[in-house]
């Protein structure tokens, strides 16, 4: 189909075994957790899954991280929680301090507040250095884990619900910092965003295209940490409301307070035509990739978007 | 008996290596954890293999989650369609906490909550029980439909623990469909403190030793002629000599009377006296742990002397060709 790369998301399977097999299938493609539940994890088995899939694939592999929010990682998973943004930080410099032992023989001696890494022999250090480390890359929302990617991380992954004000104000300066920080440029980190898409071929699935949409946004709109965001369009009471519907369940109801007017913040809205080059006029500037099914049109049509998209 | 073989961690070998293994008639493949993600080749193997159990022999427990754990003890199972066995170990506390750093303490009792939580989380998946599980060691009390995993056909995997001391081996008696008990074990050991050990476990959880598998690696020291088995001979004492230098591991060692040599093979251990420390095994301690002899009397020793006592053992057999190996395979499982 001509796609540069192919996503696995954390739900309810392991992320990575479809990379395994993905890579066993492929011989291009790049290969993305998009995300792994980072604090779910130990960095130093993030580092060896990392190592062999990035081996096995020939270098086509992206651990794409994220935090989960508190509960589920203290509640669902039974690990610690303790400040996102700093802790996250800390994993990925643990996860490059096990490379760099691996492929340099620099010395194990990573002690920080949240990670400790002082002991490998070996027996246990992978032989198969040919390809390294794979790229390493966040998902970040609020300002401080979003400057931690441009500090520590290859790239970072956009929430798909960000809106072009908040881009505009909140991620992209954040991740100037992180990058200056870092004496790192623009050129050397990736961003990718994959914004929310409305259309479809007949105005019936259209409409649905539109209530599902606005049923996520409403759905992501109630969490708290996401109210920033609402903010910048000028709603952030919404927030409070949503996150009191949700708490009773009123899930379809959510989606009608997401008004045409916000869903076009969040999403590109049009005849399918339209998507691509609105997607460029929009995020064309700052996104190096971007994720599509486009699945309102068929696949010969499709191939043709991806290959618009791509040559932006 | 059943008979397991290993396979390495080279992802693009290991399909062709777990389909040689099955064809030559063993029971189970097994991973070990090493320098490698040991699940990884287990999916391959399954994906290449339709009959042979998938094993890790073991994978360390305490580097992850009992959520994490049990997220990929389904899907393994899933994908193999119920012919995965999470094989876990608890690892020793330095490896824990400075290699992985993640928590340690009170190993057996950890294991125990360990167990139970990804049985627990199975429970929530698989049968719908609401997920409750609040332990001193592991919290897993939130659990939704979208993370509930919905190919829910073939279940939980079986567990299978590694033990060697008592503390343990009655965890795994109670906990555990299986326990894996290591290679550095005398007969005594096993008949005088392994299995009581599992039989205390067994009462404590109402069920008995038929519903229960005990794994045991027995050293094999063969090949096809003297000079073969003499050097087979040298590099298992040196072996031996290496596991007899752990702490941990002297009441073996008790076992047989010679408790002593544990203090010695420590201290040389230190100053990587490494050959010098299989001198100390002598060819009657080495009797202790191994079965010697010619190709063709290795199943028989092995039946006649743990056959009573084992469900499963694992061997390579990589000193002799694959004729005399595929026999002994042969008339051990059947």
């Amino acid at each position: 189909m001509g796609f540069d790369g192919v996503r696995t998301a954390e739900m309810n399977h392991d992320p990575f075994f479809p990379l395994l097999l993905a890579a066993e299938h492929t011989t291009k493609i790049e290969l993305i957790s998009s995300i792994a539940v980072g604090f779910a994890r130990s960095p130093m088995l993030l580092a060896n899954i990392g190592h062999d899939l990035n081996a096995y694939s020939k270098g086509r592999v992206t651990i794409g991280l994220g935090s989960q929010i508190k509960p589920h990682i203290t509640k669902r998973f039974s690990m610690p929680w303790g400040a996102p943004a700093a802790k996250m930080r800390e994993l990925v410099l643990a996860m490059r301090a096990i490379w760099a032992n691996w492929y340099d023989g620099a010395k194990l001696e990573f002690v920080g507040k949240f990670y400790t890494h002082t002991l490998m022999t070996p027996a246990f250090t992978p032989e198969n250095k040919e390809y390294g480390a794979p790229k390493v890359i966040l998902a970040a929302v609020g300002p401080h884990m979003t400057e931690v990617a441009g500090e520590v991380a290859d790239g970072m992954i956009i929430h798909p619900f960000s809106t072009l004000p908040f881009i505009n104000t909140v991620t992209l300066p954040a991740i100037e910092k992180g990058l200056a920080k870092a004496g790192r440029r623009r050129e050397d980190f990736e961003i990718s965003y994959s914004n929310f898409v409305v259309s479809g071929r007949t105005e019936e699935e259209f409409q649905k295209s539109k209530q599902a949409n606005k049923e996520r946004i409403a759905f992501y709109g109630s969490t708290p940490a996401y109210r920033g965001v609402l903010e910048s369009i000028g709603v952030g009471d919404l927030q409070t409301e949503l996150n009191t519907m949700s708490k009773q369940g009123r899930w379809k109801e959510m989606g009608t307070l997401i008004t045409d007017d916000i869903l076009d913040e969040f999403a590109v809205v049009g005849e399918p035509h339209t998507i691509v080059p609105e997607m460029k006029r929009r995020y064309g500037a700052f996104v190096d990739r971007t994720s599509a099914s486009f699945e309102f049109v068929d696949r010969e049509r499709r191939k043709e978007m991806i290959a618009d998209l791509r040559r932006a | 008996m059943k008979v397991d073989g290993g396979v390495g961690w080279e992802l693009d070998k290991v399909g062709a290596e777990a389909k040689a293994l099955e064809d030559m008639g063993y029971s189970g493949i097994m991973t070990a954890e090493t320098s490698h993600d040991p699940f990884f080749p287990l999916l391959v193997a399954a994906m290449n293999t339709q009959r042979v159990e998938l094993m890790t022999a073991i994978s360390v427990a305490f580097a992850r989650t009992p959520m994490v754990l049990a997220n990929i003890g389904h899907d393994l199972n899933a994908v193999s369609k119920g012919r995965f066995v999470l094989g876990i170990g608890s690892q020793i506390r330095p490896h824990i906490t400075k290699r992985f750093s993640m928590p340690w303490s009170a190993p057996a009792a950890r294991m125990r909550e360990f167990i139970l939580a990804m049985r627990a989380i199975w429970a929530a998946w698989h049968e719908g029980k609401p997920l409750e599980f609040a332990g001193r060691f592991y919290t897993h009390t939130l659990m939704t439909p979208f993370f509930t995993p919905t190919n829910n056909e073939y279940g939980a995997p079986k567990v299978f623990l590694a033990a060697v001391g008592p503390l343990m081996t009655e965890v795994a008696g109670e906990v555990a469909d299986g326990v894996i008990i290591h290679a550095f074990t005398t007969e005594k050991y096993l008949r005088e403190t392994t299995l009581p050990s599992l039989e205390k476990g067994f009462e404590r959880a109402g069920k008995s030793r038929k519903d229960f598998e005990i794994s045991y690696p027995v050293f094999v020291v063969t090949g096809k002629d003297d000079k073969a088995i003499e050097a087979a001979k040298v590099a298992t004492k040196r072996q031996i000599a290496f596991y007899g230098s752990t702490p941990a591991y002297k009441p073996v060692l008790d076992s047989i009377g010679v408790g002593h040599l544990q203090s010695d093979l420590n201290s040389m251990s230190k100053q990587g006296r490494w050959e010098e420390m299989g001198h100390l095994i002598t060819d009657d301690i080495l009797k202790e742990f191994a079965v010697i002899g010619v190709p063709s009397t290795i199943a028989g020793q092995i039946k006649s002397r743990y056959g009573d006592l084992i469900d499963r053992t694992s061997a390579a057999y990589a000193s002799i060709d694959k004729e005399d190996r595929q026999k002994i395979i042969k008339e051990l499982t059947n």
